[in-house]
């Protein structure tokens, strides 16, 4: 027991003193995260609004392809894209491997079915009239969207949160499309992994605690913006 | 096409999941009247209201605004700018009620201070001053009904089309709306008004279109009121008359 009480105390010397290493792999995950996040948002969001406002043939069956992806393991994804990115790969010339960008072109691959199936499910729920009320006060096209945007805010902050959360505890895309390269592509989870095998426990753990903390404000954050969102529901 | 007539629609058909719900050859809504389109329930009213205000493009056939063929297939953002329309079920936008008063004119992207005093003018003729920092979602429906009538009028529309305003209100809101409507609306504006209210179509009508099944049964200019001009006495019920 002595062992572990020690190395919490490590650990949370680690983080007050804001140790180096915790730090730069702490921000190597946070970069990570939000570009992919970022980019998987702004993808996301008009394709959820052309699968949830448009009829076409094609629909159940990209309905069907969206939700089998969310339940996608982490390596498959990590396979499909060290596949096109790997030397003998459709894009091997880019040399994406084991670099930031290459992480974030497969979390973004992660994460897109995500956000696009949970906005698609605030746009398809929202009130019909919405639309109609927009038209009727002269409202563009464009105007339209924005209003659509404004009215889904939480709901999309909420889908966009939901990828944060994923992105930033996910291990198998980052391990296998970023090598953990110290400095470069090492991430809290990768790290964690890697440090526990070595025997730096109280580092791993240093990173555990930071990471149940970043998924506690998550939480915490989408707890709030979901209670808005039930004070304005009718 | 004679001058009194604004809006004119011709052999227009709608159909709704394969059944046909309009099917109207001619129908005419006179300029600065108060132009009454009544039926019974399901009879297409709101399908027509809602072709009339340019909300729904989906139909077949050929509409006309001052003897102008709309293009249904562009936007006409011009021309749905002068329309107005207050629904039945308002739908109230997220933000208080100065915001939602506000918005038809932030989309025609009005000065703030331009907009600032409009809605409190309309605002006091409406007699919901007081509820303008207000949630929009903490309203009852007779203010939201209010809300959604002041925000019909901050554009002063060339056209105002009412879809049973009163149907979901209690007695007190529909004495304010049938007491206050005529005030509200100015003499250079053509009201096109869906309704089932006898006491409205009394007050207020100039001229009636009954709907039965999606076809128009008659139209009627009406000087003095007269219910059986339709075949039946005032205390008959509207679906008995058509």
């Amino acid at each position: 027991m002595g062992y572990y009480t020690d190395a919490l105390y490590r650990a949370l010397y680690l983080i007050f003193t804001l140790d180096s290493e915790v730090i730069q792999v702490v921000k190597t995950s946070l970069k990570l995260s939000i570009s992919s996040t970022f980019i998987a948002t702004i993808i996301s969001i008009p394709l959820a609004i052309l699968i949830a406002r448009n009829k076409f043939r094609t629909k159940t069956f990209i309905n069907i392809i969206l939700n089998t992806l969310l339940s996608l393991p982490t390596v498959v994804i990590g396979i499909f894209v060290y596949a096109l990115i790997s030397r003998q790969g459709v894009l091997g010339e880019l040399d994406l491997l084991f670099t930031q960008t290459g992480i974030i072109f497969g979390q973004v691959l992660l994460i897109i079915p995500l956000i696009t199936a949970l906005i698609r499910n605030v746009i398809f729920s929202m009130d019909e009239k919405l639309y109609k009320t927009a038209v009727s006060m002269g409202a563009s096209r464009k105007q339209k969207f924005k209003l659509l945007l404004l009215e889904a805010r939480y709901g999309i902050i909420g889908a966009v949160i939901a990828g944060f959360g994923r992105v930033l505890g996910e291990i198998g895309i980052s391990m296998m499309l970023g090598g953990n390269i110290k400095g470069v592509t090492r991430t809290i989870t990768t790290a964690m992994s890697l440090e526990t095998n070595k025997g730096r426990f109280a580092f791993a753990l240093a990173l555990g605690i930071i990471l149940l903390s970043l998924s506690f404000l998550i939480n915490f954050v989408t707890y709030f913006l979901q209670e808005g969102k039930n004070y304005a529901k009718r | 096409m004679p001058k009194d007539k604004i809006i004119e629609v011709k052999n227009i058909e709608k159909n709704c999941r394969e059944k046909k719900i309009l099917d109207i050859d001619n129908f005419i809504v006179l300029k600065n009247k108060f132009n009454f389109i009544v039926g019974g329930n399901g009879s297409g009213k709101t399908s027509l209201l809602n072709i009339l205000s340019l909300v729904d493009q989906n139909y077949n056939g050929e509409l006309y605004y001052k003897g102008k063929k709309i293009d249904k297939t562009a936007e006409n953002l011009e021309l749905r700018r002068k329309f107005s329309v207050i629904w039945q079920d308002p739908y109230l936008y997220r933000g208080n009620v100065f915001y939602n008063i506000a918005l038809p004119l932030k989309l025609r992207n009005r000065n703030s201070k331009i907009i600032k005093n409009k809605v409190k003018k309309v605002a006091k003729k409406i007699e919901i001053e007081a509820l303008l920092d207000q949630s929009a979602f903490t309203l009852s429906s007779g203010e939201k009904q209010k809300v959604s009538i002041a925000r019909a009028l901050i554009t002063e529309p060339e056209i105002l089309f009412v879809d049973e305003a009163t149907t979901n209100l209690d007695e007190e809101s529909i004495h304010f709306f049938n007491s206050h409507f005529a005030d509200l609306v100015t003499e250079e504006m053509t009201v096109v008004m869906v309704s089932h209210d006898r006491r409205q179509i009394k007050k207020l009508a100039d001229y009636i279109t009954l709907i039965h099944k999606g076809k128009v049964k008659t139209s009627k200019k009406i000087t003095n009121f007269n219910f059986k001009l339709f075949g039946a006495g005032i205390e008959a019920p509207i679906t008995k008359l058509v």
